[in-house]
């Protein structure tokens, strides 16, 4: 997606467990939900 | 929905408005995902800087990574925070772009805004402020920012095609998009998107 939206140079950082020990735990390992960090630039 | 979003907009909005309001008025109540100091050791935040905060910049916030982790902020660039809610990330680019920088963080709920710019204030900061708005239609002009981050937000917006959109418009040539947000390793079933009461739970 951030690539359709005209995004270039496009990084991802490694998954965090947000949702480790929290009451959306359950739902989040139903679905393999993680954090990232993204980096993204816009062309000069 | 007829225009191809899998649930309204604007309920989807209103919704969780209602979440974070309660987040900014009673942040230790125990929600469904973590809040505060401990989710910011979680996420693997600079703690030196977490320590120097006071509690009201950091006991509302509800980030789901750290923006920060991609890449720090350059002194004297202007940044825009999409759903800045109590304010965290916006205090820790505040402190990062220096006095010649500024920060503006974007927020749609009135208690979220009344907390970060009561904690601005009495951190004495006149280098961040906090405007209302919404993220598919920022309050912010064209080619204005260096940085546009957010945490844990976009995930929360039925059109992120707008949103991306808006923060094309908003960002000069050559700025950066830096943020945190969740993303799912298995497919979530089309009934389960339409149901707008697993977006914010």
């Amino acid at each position: 997606m951030l690539e359709q939206s005209g995004f270039v140079d496009i990084q991802i950082g490694p998954p965090v467990d947000t949702f480790g020990g929290a009451g959306g735990e359950s739902k989040a390992r139903l679905f393999e939900v993680y954090g990232y960090a993204f980096l993204a630039h816009k062309s000069k | 929905m007829s225009n191809g979003l899998p649930v309204d907009a604007i309920a989807l909005r209103e919704e969780v408005k209602s979440k974070y309001r309660a987040v900014a008025v009673n942040p230790h109540a125990g929600y469904h995902f973590h809040t505060g100091r401990p989710l910011t050791r979680r996420l693997g935040y600079d703690e030196t800087v977490v320590t120097a905060l006071p509690d009201s910049a950091v006991e509302a916030f509800a980030g789901v990574g750290n923006p920060f982790s991609v890449g720090g902020l350059q002194r004297g660039e202007r940044v825009v925070d999409l759903g800045s809610g109590g304010g965290f990330d916006c205090f820790i680019a505040a402190g990062q772009v220096g006095p010649e920088g500024h920060v503006v963080g974007v927020d749609m709920t009135e208690e979220m805004l009344g907390r970060s710019r009561a904690t601005a204030t009495a951190m004495g900061l006149h280098n961040v402020e906090f405007r209302q708005g919404v993220i598919e239609e920022l309050p912010i002009e064209d080619g204005w920012a260096d940085v546009v981050m957010s945490n844990g937000v976009i995930n929360l917006c039925v059109d992120k095609h707008q949103v991306f959109a808006e923060v094309m418009r908003v960002l000069r040539p050559g700025g950066r998009l830096q943020f945190a947000d969740i993303a799912n390793g298995k497919e979530v079933p089309a009934g389960a998107l339409r149901n707008i009461d697993l977006w914010t739970d």
